[in-house]
Parts: structure tokens; sequence; C-alpha cells
């Protein structure tokens, strides 16, 4: 699904390169879930916007789906947006103007999806995470974990194949850290989205089937989790 | 998508309730500005266009030497109409219209009331078509009795009757009968008449009209052309055509011209013989201030709504990220701005409407607003597109264009946007500096043309028709010896005219040494006895007419000092003059220029001769000693017993006087009142700038507060910044300023000299406004816990 080619990334600085990534070659199949670990500063965050196409690398090739898609325009970006990507962040990022019901409808208005459609799906997902009650209420008024939630529910809402999260569970406490990553796991196990996190945490790593661990902008190792 | 959009902009409006107010606040009134302003114009704009086939109008005008320069008149000889109908092929045709510009007495039974009275060929009706109620265009002229009046004409006069075949008594004498009646004139008209009365009339009343030559310039000419008819080929064939008739006056010129009636109101400038402007460009002026406070207004909302980015910067990001289009993040900002400018519109409406009445009333116009008019609502709509589109358009701009990744990792707004926005507040800011200073130009300068001496002495000096039976010179003298008597009065003299206005001129006055070819016009003016007693102007040599002179009633003038320059006289008292057929005329006298006809030109050339026959005006020094209404009642009282049949109507001198700088006040009004606007919206920008940047800078200055800064240390620090775009607004305002108000000096032949204190008094204006409006905000951050803001991050 996803193969990375001597991904380079680098900011240059005076002359001098200050490198992020180098030469990072790995390929990730439909239906895994990897944990990219490594210490701060690594280039996991990086190597994570380069998967989602939020960054463009420096230096090698990245294709997603059998396309190249190392150096798209926009539109076609948005296109893949729309259809292939959820994103999950670690400090949510809902809109805070718009209730729960539309956040999670807004990608699907941007996909262009019928309304019928739409209220099915948004009913479905409400149902699946046990959020029907606060539908109506603002992201401000919502608990971190649920935040989230709505989050994780919003990144499903235009069916990805992949969905890529970086520090899901930073923000939270373990309790709900625990929910957000079961879940996790049942999606990939249940629906058999591809999952791609960037996690700080061992316990939460363990969760997935393949662990990459990142330093200093090198793939260090790569774990296949029993 | 769309009704989210307008849903998520109505929550971020009421989310930012502070903000938006300022926001609406700022678009409102610069709405209703430049709403005001555009009424207006439209208001001048529309005058005389209201004729059908105004298009086809024109008025002769008449290019003249005067004085060695070439002058512009609308008066015409009389004789101009009927040949231009009759030879020449493009026009179709024309009507004089009289210039005894007075009101006359027109009564019925008891109602007597001065009238504006214009005397006109029966084509007028054909060419300006009026409104008829009663009567129809082809008779009401027919015959030199008849009579048209307008509609609150025939209420004043003949309340609810029928007033056809009514009739009506003119000056007291002539009987004439009312053949129409047509619709009350609208005020943005430039010919304003109650009554009209044929040509034929006129010529009965002032028999030697008939006799005039080309040389006469006496009455007002309207031309209708041919559909077809080429205006220039009309205008070429007119050029030689008084020459042509007489030769004599190829001297002076004497070159008519065509002039669109519906340009008569707005270009009444003429400079050597062509149209340059007028009132026009005091338009183009208001056209532009209501451009600019709008833009202002803009501006606002533009800098404001990229000061709240950082806020947005985050959900542009989010929504790019869940696959928005550019486009519609577009789209959702300019929605907002368009949904901004919608509500300030109706709030701008409801200011117009409210303060309507006072704008009226402030200058003296008549504005409506024109309902059903498709003109007004389609303003309206483009304002609010062009408004709304405007000001949304750069942050929807900016805000659309973050990137993603940049802005969900944490965004702190990036400094090529601040410049930008720095940019706008010093535009606006120098708009404003530019107005400040232009206000108290204009101020000062209409404040020195009425501080000015005028030269004569216009306090309790009032003015009375004469008419009735003061045109008996017995019963004049009894009238006057009568005020003087009931303490009235002190002093009185007959004068030519109305004391404030123009009036005759000649170019037929002989003095010793005159040039051969010197054409001067100089101004001729009847006067009684006691002139300068009752006007206050000092006689500098020689002496007033005096009653002990028996010469002083046919032989004797006075001169000006004006008029004795232009002559060359060393020796002016006891000069003899040659004016036309007259016997030799003796100068005994010579009066200080003084200032009646313009406060802002060059006095003219002026003769006195002592005529009481040809003098339309009495003026009274009225008694000093008591109140001016108590003399103007014994004045009234008297008139009453010895005149019964003409209501006295007393105007009081120093008015007219007033109503000179009628356009000068008005260019003030405006000027201060939007300039006003456009300052208290530009320091809304700057608060709207101060919030930004004091939230920009929360961490920074917290910081500093931990180090040890006191609250002083940090105003000055957020202060200096925005002191810096003030001084450059005012270094970059303060050159135009000057350009433009010296060009508007110009036209004066009596101004200030532009001294450094408007600069000076618009510079610290400027820089008091914006530490007061950026403390106001920047105080606030300043005293916050320093703690909130470092925990933040």
């Amino acid at each position: 699904m996803i193969q990375l080619n001597n991904i380079e990334k680098y900011y240059a600085n005076k002359g001098i390169k200050n490198y992020v990534l180098r030469l990072v070659t790995t390929t990730i199949k439909k239906g895994e879930f990897v944990s990219i670990m490594g210490p701060s500063g690594a280039g996991k965050s990086t190597l994570l916007n380069i998967i989602g196409m939020l960054e463009e690398p420096t230096y090698g090739t990245y294709e997603f789906l059998g396309e190249d898609v190392t150096s798209l325009n926009e539109r076609k970006r948005i296109e893949r947006y729309r259809n292939h990507i959820g994103f999950v962040f670690q400090a949510y990022h809902l809109i805070d103007e718009m209730t729960v019901y539309e956040n999670i409808e807004a990608p699907l208005l941007y996909k262009k999806v019928g309304s019928a459609e739409r209220a099915s799906r948004i009913a479905d997902l409400l149902d699946r995470f046990n959020i029907v009650a606060k539908k109506d209420l603002f992201p401000n008024q919502l608990s971190g974990g649920q935040q989230q939630l709505v989050g994780i529910a919003r990144a499903l809402a235009a069916q990805p194949s992949i969905i890529l999260a970086d520090e899901p569970t930073g923000n939270l406490q373990s309790a709900q850290a625990e929910e957000i990553m079961t879940l996790f796991k049942k999606l990939n196990q249940e629906d058999g989205i591809t999952i791609i996190q960037v996690t700080h945490s061992e316990k939460n790593a363990q969760y997935g089937n393949r662990i990459l661990h990142i330093a200093d902008g090198v793939v260090k190792e790569d774990i296949t989790v029993a | 998508m769309f009704r989210l959009n307008l849903k998520i902009a109505l929550r971020n409006l009421w989310k930012n309730k502070g903000f938006t107010l300022i926001n609406v606040g700022g678009l409102a009134i610069g709405m209703a500005c430049c709403l005001m302003l555009l009424l207006y114009v439209n208001y001048e704009w529309s005058y005389d266009k209201q004729y059908k086939n105004a298009d086809k109008v024109y008025f002769a005008a008449l290019n003249l030497k005067f004085n060695g320069k070439l002058a512009t008149t609308m008066a015409v000889p009389n004789k101009l109409a009927k040949a231009g109908v009759s030879e020449l092929p493009g026009i179709k045709s024309a009507a004089r219209i009289s210039m005894n510009n007075g009101q006359k007495l027109y009564s019925h039974n008891r109602n007597s009331f001065k009238l504006i009275g214009f005397n006109v060929d029966p084509d007028f009706l054909k060419i300006l078509e009026q409104k008829f109620i009663y009567g129809d265009p082809g008779t009401a002229l027919s015959e030199p009795n008849n009579v048209l009046i307008s509609e609150s004409t025939a209420k004043k006069l003949f309340g609810n009757q029928n007033p056809i075949g009514q009739s009506i008594k003119y000056d007291n004498r002539v009987s004439l009968k009312v053949s129409a009646v047509i619709q009350d004139l609208p005020k943005n008209q430039s010919m304003q008449f109650d009554v009209l009365q044929p040509w034929a009339f006129f010529e009965q009343e002032n028999p030697s009209e008939k006799n005039y030559g080309w040389g006469a310039i006496t009455c007002l000419t309207l031309f209708q052309l041919k559909d077809n008819a080429s205006l220039d080929a009309t205008n070429v064939a007119l050029k030689h055509f008084i020459v042509n008739k007489e030769p004599d006056l190829k001297e002076m010129t004497y070159e008519p011209f065509l002039f669109p009636l519906s340009k008569f109101h707005l270009y009444d400038d003429f400079d050597n013989g062509k149209s340059v402007g007028g009132k026009i460009d005091q338009l183009r002026l208001f056209v532009f201030l209501a451009i600019c406070v709008l833009f202002i207004a803009c501006i606002n909302y533009m800098n404001l709504s990229t000061a709240k980015s950082e806020k947005r910067a985050r959900e542009v990001g989010v929504r790019k990220a869940l696959g928005s289009t550019r486009n519609t993040i577009m789209g959702q900002f300019i929605i907002e701005s368009l949904l901004l400018s919608f509500l300030a519109m109706l709030i701008a409406f409801t200011l117009l409407e409210v303060s309507l009445p006072y704008f009226n009333n402030l200058l003296d116009i008549s504005i409506k607003i024109n309902y059903n008019a498709y003109q007004f609502w389609s303003v309206l709509l483009a304002i609010v597109l062009v408004t709304g589109l405007l000001a949304g358009s750069y942050p929807a701009f900016y805000l659309s264009s973050f990137i993603p990744v940049k802005v969900l990792k944490g965004f702190k707004g990036s400094t090529g946007s601040l410049s930008i926005r720095k940019t706008l507040v010093v535009v606006q800011f120098s708009l404003s500096i530019c107005m400040i200073i232009s206000a108290i130009v204009i101020y000062s300068q209409i404040q020195h043309l009425k501080n000015k001496p005028l030269g004569f002495d216009q306090t309790a000096l009032a003015q009375v028709d004469l008419e009735g039976e003061w045109t008996k010179p017995q019963k004049l003298q009894t009238f006057k010896n009568e005020l003087e008597r009931a303490g009235a009065i002190i002093a009185a003299t007959e004068y030519a005219s109305s004391f404030t206005d123009g009036g005759s001129i000649t170019s037929d006055i002989q003095w010793p040494e005159k040039p051969k070819n010197d054409v001067s016009i100089i101004n001729y003016r009847s006067t009684g006895f006691d002139f300068a007693k009752t006007t206050g102007v000092k006689i500098l040599s020689g002496r007033d007419f005096d009653p002990k002179f028996s010469a002083d009633t046919s032989t004797s003038l006075l001169l000006n000092q004006t008029a004795v320059k232009i002559m060359g006289l060393k020796n002016p008292v006891g000069t003899v003059i040659h004016w036309g057929d007259n016997p030799p005329l003796k100068v005994v006298g010579v009066v200080q220029d003084y200032s009646n006809e313009s406060l802002a030109s060059k006095i003219q050339p002026t003769v006195y001769y002592y005529n009481v026959k040809t003098s339309r005006v009495l003026l009274l020094k009225l008694n000093p000693k008591q109140s001016l209404s108590n003399s103007i009642e014994a004045i009234k009282l008297v008139s009453q017993r010895l005149n019964p049949a003409y209501p006295i109507e007393v105007k009081l001198v120093s008015q007219g006087m007033a109503e000179k700088l009628r356009s000068e006040k008005l260019l003030s009004v405006l000027s201060n009142i939007f300039g006003g606007f456009a300052i208290f919206i530009s320091c809304l920008g700057l608060l709207g700038l101060a919030l930004y940047t004091a939230e920009q800078r929360s961490r920074e200055i917290s910081i500093r507060k931990v180090l040890g800064a006191n609250l002083s240390d940090i105003l000055v620090l957020l202060n200096k910044d925005f002191m810096k775009l003030v001084i450059i607004s005012n270094v970059i305002a303060i050159p135009v300023a000057y350009i433009l108000v010296a060009k508007w000096l110009e036209k004066y032949d009596y101004k200030i000299t532009i001294n450094p204190w408007p600069f000076l008094l618009a510079l610290l204006t400027s820089v008091i406004i914006a530490i007061l409006t950026v403390s106001l905000q920047t105080f606030k951050v300043a005293k916050a816990n320093a703690v909130d803001a470092l925990k933040y991050e």
C-alpha cells in the first residue's frame, strides 16, 4: 500500500544541512497496524507527515496505492485526503465552531456524500462510539478522551483505507488511552483499516503488529509483534 | 455546505461579540457615511435632469471681453432667440426668460404674496414640459395677461377654489387671469419660480426692451436642438452670429455658444470662455471622500479578521487535512464577511434614516430616499457586495493559504501578513490625517473670510424693496422720516439693487487719459443721500452726496478705490468723467473698497450716482439702541399704514453675507463630519491591530514581567511600534494634504497663508488618539498575570 524509497528530509540552514530523515526505505502493506517509535526529535512526526502528504520529502520517492505521490498538486492531494486518508491528531483539532455532529459530517460534505447517506453514516459512528447523546455539544464541552473519540469518528467518516495518528493518546489519561488503543486495534482487526501511529509509549506500540524504531532520522529497527 | 458555512459564520460572529461589534460598527458607520455622501451627490447630480428632453435643451451662453479677460455669461441679447430659430437649421425652438429676478407682489383679494415670477416665451412650456394640473401648454401663455402658477401658489392665493379664470393682481396695478396651474417644481432644479408670465407682458411693462440692440444683454435664452441636429455645427454657426449682425461688437468678442441645461447647475465656473467645472469639483471630492471612508472601514475589517488569524489558522489546517479545497475555505470567509457587511448595512440604513432629517436641515436641502427606485436598491446591494468582497478578500486569501502541517504544529502568525496589515493601517491613518488637515484649513479659511474686514458695517444693516407707494419720492421721504421718528432707524439710503447681490455694469465710461482700446468694465450703482452714514463705508477723500449741493442729484459721482486705481487718477476729487450721453460728471468723493457681493474675490471698480428712481432697495441702519426685532416690528407697522398693499419684508444684510459662504460651509460641515468618522473608524482599526499584537506578544510580555519590567516599560514597548506607524502616516499625509489644500485655496483672492499649525495639530491629534487607543488594549495585557501566558506553552 505504501512504498517509501530512500526518503530524505533536511532543512538547509546557512549551507549546513540539518537532516531530519535519512534514506528511509520501507513498505507498509494493507491491513498493517504500524507504530513509529523513537526519542524526541528523531523524525517520527515528519515521517508520518510525509506519509500523510502534509509534507514533501526533499529526496526519494513515495508510492501510495501503487501511484507515485512524491509531489502532487493540491487538487490531487485533497482528493487523497477525501477518499483514502483519515487523520487523528494529538491535540484532537476538532473545529470549535462545529458541534460533534457537524465535525463528523465535515469530511462527508467535502466528499460530496448525499444527505441520506451522510445521516446514516454519522448515526452509525455516533452509535458505535457511544456518543449519540453528545452529538449537539461543542468540542469544548467534552473531555479529552471524548474529543479524541470524535476525532477518530471524524477520521473514519469518509471510510478511509488508512488512518494516520500522531500521538493519539499523548494528551490523555491512561484509562482513556487504553480505550482509544483498543478501539484502534478493533478497527484494524475487524474493519481491516491500515493504521500508522506515532507514539512514545512502548505499551501502546504493543497494540499494533509492527514497530518502526527511528533515531536520528534513520530506521534502526523494524520489529514484527506477534 | 452553504448552510453549514452560514451557520458557522453566525456562530463565529456570536462567539467573538466584541470583535463583531467593532467590525460591524466600523463597517456600518463607514457605509452610512458613504451612502449619505452618495445620496447628496446624487441629489446634486440629478439637478435639471428630470425633463424628458433635457439632453436637447441648452442655454445660450455668451463670451465677452471683460476687463481684458474673456468672461462668460448666460445673459444674451433678447433678439437672439427669434433670430436663432429662423436662421439656424439645427434649432427647433427657443424661449427667452426675463431677468427681473426680484420677487414681485401678486395678490388676490386680500391675499398678497411676494412671489418669484419669470416672463417667458410660450415655447418655454414646450421645451421644458411642466406637469399641468389645470390648463395646457398650448394656451397657458398665449395672452399677455395670462398667468401660470404653481400648485402651492394656487393654494396660497385661492385656498381650495379652482383657480382657473380667477384674477390675480400684479404689483397692485395690473389684473392677470390664471390660465394654468402646474405641480410644484422639484427642489433640485436650477430655475425656481412660483409664477410664469408671457414675455409679451414683460415687454408691456418695459417698453424699452423691444428697442434694445444686439449689444444689450438682457435675458436668458433656452434653445432646443432638433433631434438629429449636431451641437458642434450649431455652435460653429452661432460663434459669429451676433458679430455678423453688429460688427461694432467685435471689439468686445460677443461670441455665443450653447451650454447644456443639464450642466448648468454643476459646471458653473468659466475661465477664459471655457467651462472649467464648478460645483462638480466638489461633488467629485465627495465621491472620493465616500470611497475613502468605505475603504477605511474595509481596511478595518481586513485588519481585524487577519489579526484573529491565529485563532482561525488551526481550523483552516484541520479542514484542509479533512479534504477541503482552498476555494471552500475562501468561500467560508467570504460568506462571513458578506454576512457581516449585510448586518452592517442594516445598521447603516437605520443610521441613515435617522440622521437624514438632521442632515437635510444642516445643509438646507431635501434629500429623500426613493424606495421605489431600483437604482437605490441596486446601489445598496452593490455596496454590500463590494464591501463584503473587498473586506473579505484579503482575509480569505490570506487565511486559506495556511499550510496545514505548519498550523497544526503550532502557528505563530507570519510576519509577512503583519507588514501588510501595518501598511493598511498606514493607509488608513494617512487618509484620516489628510482629512483632519483639510478640515482645519477649510475651517480657518471660512473664518478668515468671515472675519475679514468688510469695509462696511453689517451689524443692524437691513434692506427693504422699494415698491408700491415707495416708488413715489414724496411718500418715500415720509416713510424715512416716520421711521426715524419712531426710533426704528438712524439712517437710510436708496440703493440700486439688493445690497448683497450683483448689479449693473458698463464699459461706456470715459475718463481723462483713458487709452483708446481700453474696454474696462465698471460697475455702477445708484444711491441716495446718506450712503456712507447708512452703510458705514468710509469716505477716503471728498464727501458723500449731500442735499446741500444741488449738483449732487444730477452730475456728481462717487468712485471706489479700485475704480480710482483702474482710471489711474492722482487727484480723483474734482475729475470730470463722461458716461454715455449724460452731461459731464464730476467726482465728489472716493469711498473705501468694501466687499458686499463676494467675500472670496476681488472688489470690482464701481461708480455711484445719485438716483432715487432707479433704486430698487432701501438700505436701513437700524437703531442700535434697541433690539433688532423691535426695530423691525416698528418698520412693519409704519409700512402697513403707508403702503398697505405691499407686505414689507425686512432682510438683514448680515444674513445675506452669511449665505455667500454656503458652499464653503457645506464643505466644512461634510469634511468635519466625515473626517471625524474616518478617524473614528481608523481608531477601531488600530484597536484591532493592538489587540492582535498584544495577543501575539503575550508570552514575551510575561517573560519581561517576570524579569522585572514594570507596567510603564511594557506600555512604552507596545506603543513604540504603533507610534512608528502613526509617524509614517503623518510623513505621507502632510505633504499630500499640503498640496491638496494649497490647490483648494487657489480659487480665493483672499486666503489664509498656510502655516504649520493645522499640520502640527493633526500630528498631535493622531498621535494622542493612537496612544489612547493602543494603551486601552495593551494595558489589559500588561496587567495580566504572567503565569497564565507562560503556562499555556
